[in-house]
């Protein structure tokens, strides 16, 4: 119709370098274009961009706090990274926060008054973990064993998870100090994590998120069970053949996914709000955003660790916009997701080729660019 | 692939060493902007952060705090304000700070329950400022609390619910089963019970401040199940709306505006409501904080102080097509002899206009659902048990969670 055709190819994957500048140019596209729908309220874009990064990376208030949200990103990330990888879409990351956090709360609770004050944090973390891990064995096992879609089983499991804590919190749970108000009671300080002093940031947990990504990176890498999950990711039929059981490889990868994401929502129940409140408020839809920062990482648990910083300082920066520019919520919004959109938009350039072709039936054959020896810059063989 | 990913986690690498070159490089322009500031003439002026747990166009709770702010900051010209919308609980310690540190902020109302430990800590962090948080217990040398009573308005309702329904079940969209509800629900029962001692109250708990959907829903199947009135607390006029469907087709269903004035989204069914004004709380509060009188109390306001209205639009008390069926509908009261629905819903206002307060709907006696005398006969409820309710009144058919 236009005289021109596009036809999308898939080629061999892109170079480092073009890779590079693909995510850059995506980031940066993505934060100006959003930025350029304000010039309507009068603010130039530069000053809103800058004035995010300020928000986000500006002082080291605003660092305390992208970290304080990248902590948890990053655990649920780390775990989901792992989960993707062997082609097990987790998307009940949210409900395996919940289990953590309720069974951290119940040691936090009621084993706490009894326990020497040094048990008390591994034994929360050790539940949490466990919880979590349960939780998500569970789709594991009802897709091996009886073949059911575990987008779907785990996905519902999401809102099992929430309604078990809005039960516990308006029912058993309910604190007998909170006038009445769905919340348990405050913990006792042995179950508090400690944190780095004047900030939200507890250290336990971000030495465990860094510890997490480069044990699940050694574990994807060298070791026989991140290769059985690499060919199973990569080719199912070809582990069926190799005799890899498809069983064992899913339930391990679930018990780190759903594990790291229990350790999150103990993190949250510990330092964040020290008791345990109603579901929403627990997870803040950290297990749906965990998902974009486990892509964004390329589901690479060492990536995952700056996808969350990014992510967590998109959601702090944000702020901004409202405090400084009066500006509604819904902007902060706009701009993750006009910025995620270009991201993941950018993703097609890695692996594929445009080729444009005039519509012209007498020379069919014409391509004006780019030639076939280039694949985005650069072929490899 | 591996080779691909490593190359993928430097990218974010060199973008993190992007941004924060890039930040650093603008953080600097602050202090020349404070410098310059410094040397004009010194005029006292107040700023006050306001911290919103929902979206300010909610129409409901948000939105009234918000109306109040905007009215304040046309009105002092010392007053200067920032906001902050659908902020998360757990997002709350966070903002508090950027609004001292960075908005330089005076003080800052925190204007939800999920809010008070965090303002709680950030008294104690920021002494020389001041904390005003909203619907909470918890005081400080430097934190007050203040609300905005509505269950007498409540009460008036259910007065006119009992004039007005034919089927004799009252359908209730209830938000949280927190104290707060439980008490507005226990007051419309009073009322109901005062006028129409039959009818009973039937509850649907949405587990949600603000859910149009799912208070669509409940309405819905409220009305199915035979009610014809419907009171809520919900921040969306949802509920009016559906009312207004059931009556535009024929079948009456007759509604309470909560919070807002939300008679224009349902002019045949909205009968009446409540209507919060938080004016003169946050005036009262500002102007003694810029004459430096201020001192942190707790503030609960109702009809006598003017932060509790009834109606459903800003100049009727009552819808005025429901004037002529409340005047028609008469009862026996022990003290006012024979009166009209309406003459007692006038009557009331004013005596709970009273400096006094001569009458309150929380008087004995009341027992709950169980059976149990929860008030004995002519003791008023106090602050602290209406604070901490817990338990439903005889003709509530609904259950609070356990």
């Amino acid at each position: 119709m236009f005289g021109f055709s596009v036809r999308i190819e898939r080629c061999q994957p892109a170079s480092t370098t073009l890779s590079i500048v693909i995510i850059l140019s995506a980031m940066t596209i993505g934060l100006f274009s959003a930025a350029a729908l304000f010039v309507f309220k009068g603010f130039s874009p530069l000053t809103i961009v800058s004035k995010i990064l300020t928000g986000a990376f500006g002082s080291r208030f605003a660092w305390m706090e992208t970290i304080a949200k990248a902590v948890p990103l990053g655990l649920v990330g780390i775990g989901l990274a792992v989960a993707f990888r062997g082609k097990f879409w987790n998307i009940g990351a949210e409900g395996q926060i919940l289990l953590g956090a309720v069974a951290a709360s119940g040691i936090a609770l009621f084993a706490a008054p009894h326990l020497p004050d040094k048990a008390v944090l591994p034994m929360m973390l050790t539940a949490g973990f466990a919880a979590g891990a349960i939780w998500g064995v569970i789709p594991a096992l009802l897709r091996t064993r009886f073949g059911v879609n575990e987008v779907v089983s785990t996905l519902m499991m999401n809102y099992v998870a929430a309604e078990l804590v809005q039960y516990l919190v308006y029912g058993p749970w309910k604190g007998a100090s909170q006038m009445g108000f769905p919340y348990s009671d405050e913990f006792v300080s042995s179950a508090v994590l400690p944190t780095f002093y004047g900030t939200r940031v507890a250290w336990p947990m971000l030495v465990i998120v860094i510890v997490a990504a480069f044990v699940t990176w050694f574990l994807i890498t060298c070791t026989r069970w991140g290769f059985e999950t690499r060919v199973i990711g990569e080719n199912p039929e070809a582990a069926r053949y190799a005799g890899i059981s498809h069983a064992r490889v899913t339930i391990i990868l679930m018990i780190i996914s759903g594990g790291l994401a229990g350790l999150a929502g103990v993190g949250e129940v510990s330092c964040i709000h020290q008791h345990l409140t109603t579901s929403a408020a627990i997870s803040s839809g950290y297990g749906n955003t965990g998902i974009i920062v486990a892509m964004l990482g390329r589901l690479h648990p060492i990536g995952v660790l700056p996808a969350a910083i990014f992510l967590g300082g998109l959601l702090v920066g944000g702020d901004v916009l409202q405090t400084s520019f009066g500006m509604p919520f819904a902007s902060v919004n706009l701009f993750t997701a006009v910025i995620l959109l270009l991201l993941i938009t950018g993703d097609v350039f890695l692996d594929h080729r445009f080729r444009i072709r005039r519509d012209c039936p007498a020379s069919s054959t014409a391509v004006i660019a780019p030639s076939d020896s280039t694949c985005g810059g650069k072929m490899r063989n | 692939m591996r080779d691909r990913n490593s190359a993928i986690s430097f990218v974010f690498v060199f973008t993190f060493i992007f941004v924060t070159a890039f930040t650093s490089v603008f953080a600097q322009e602050n202090p020349t902007v404070a410098a310059t500031a410094s040397n004009q003439v010194i005029v006292k002026k107040i700023k006050a952060g306001f911290i919103y747990v929902g979206p300010v166009a909610d129409f409901g709770w948000s939105y009234a705090h918000e109306q109040s702010r905007k009215a304040l900051v046309a009105s002092f010209p010392w007053l200067e304000s920032a906001i902050v919308e659908s902020v998360a609980e757990s997002d709350c310690a966070r903002v508090i700070d950027r609004l001292i540190v960075e908005e330089k902020c005076d003080v800052v109302f925190t204007t939800s329950f999920g809010y008070m430990n965090d303002t709680l800590k950030a008294a104690a962090r920021y002494p020389d400022k001041s904390f005003l948080h909203c619907s909470g217990f918890k005081r400080a040398k430097n934190l007050g609390t203040y609300f905005a009573e509505l269950y007498q308005l409540y009460y008036l309702n259910g007065l006119m619910a009992g004039a007005l329904t034919k089927s004799g079940k009252i359908g209730y969209v209830a938000a949280h089963p927190t104290p707060e509800i439980v008490r507005h629900i226990n007051a419309l029962a009073i009322g109901l019970r005062e006028v129409n001692p039959r009818a009973r109250i039937d509850i649907k708990w949405l587990y949600s401040w603000y859910d149009p959907a799912k208070a669509r829903e409940a309405a819905e199947s409220l009305i199915t199940e035979g009610c014809d009135v419907l009171a809520f607390t919900e921040d969306s006029p949802a509920v009016v709306q559906v009312g207004q469907e059931h009556t535009a087709k024929g079948k009456p269903v007759y509604t309470f505006s909560h919070y807002s004035p939300m008679q224009k989204y349902g002019e045949d069914s909205c009968v009446s409501g409540q209507l919060v004004d938080w004016n003169g709380l946050y005036e009262g509060i500002l102007l003694q904080m810029y004459a430096g009188v201020w001192k942190a109390d707790d503030r609960w306001w109702m009809l006598k102080e003017g932060a509790a209205k009834l109606g459903a639009s800003p100049d009727q008390c009552i819808n005025p097509k429901f004037v002529e069926p409340l005047k028609k509908a008469e009862i026996q009261d022990p003290v006012l002899g024979k009166v009209s629905v309406y003459d007692l819903i006038f009557k009331r206002v004013s005596q709970m206009s009273e400096p006094g307060v001569l009458f309150d709907p929380f008087t004995g006696p009341l027992k709950d659902q169980a059976g149990k005398e929860r008030l004995k006969p002519g003791e008023r409820a106090d602050q602290n048990a209406l604070w901490t309710i817990d338990w439903f009144i005889d003709n509530v058919d609904g259950t609070l969670p356990r």
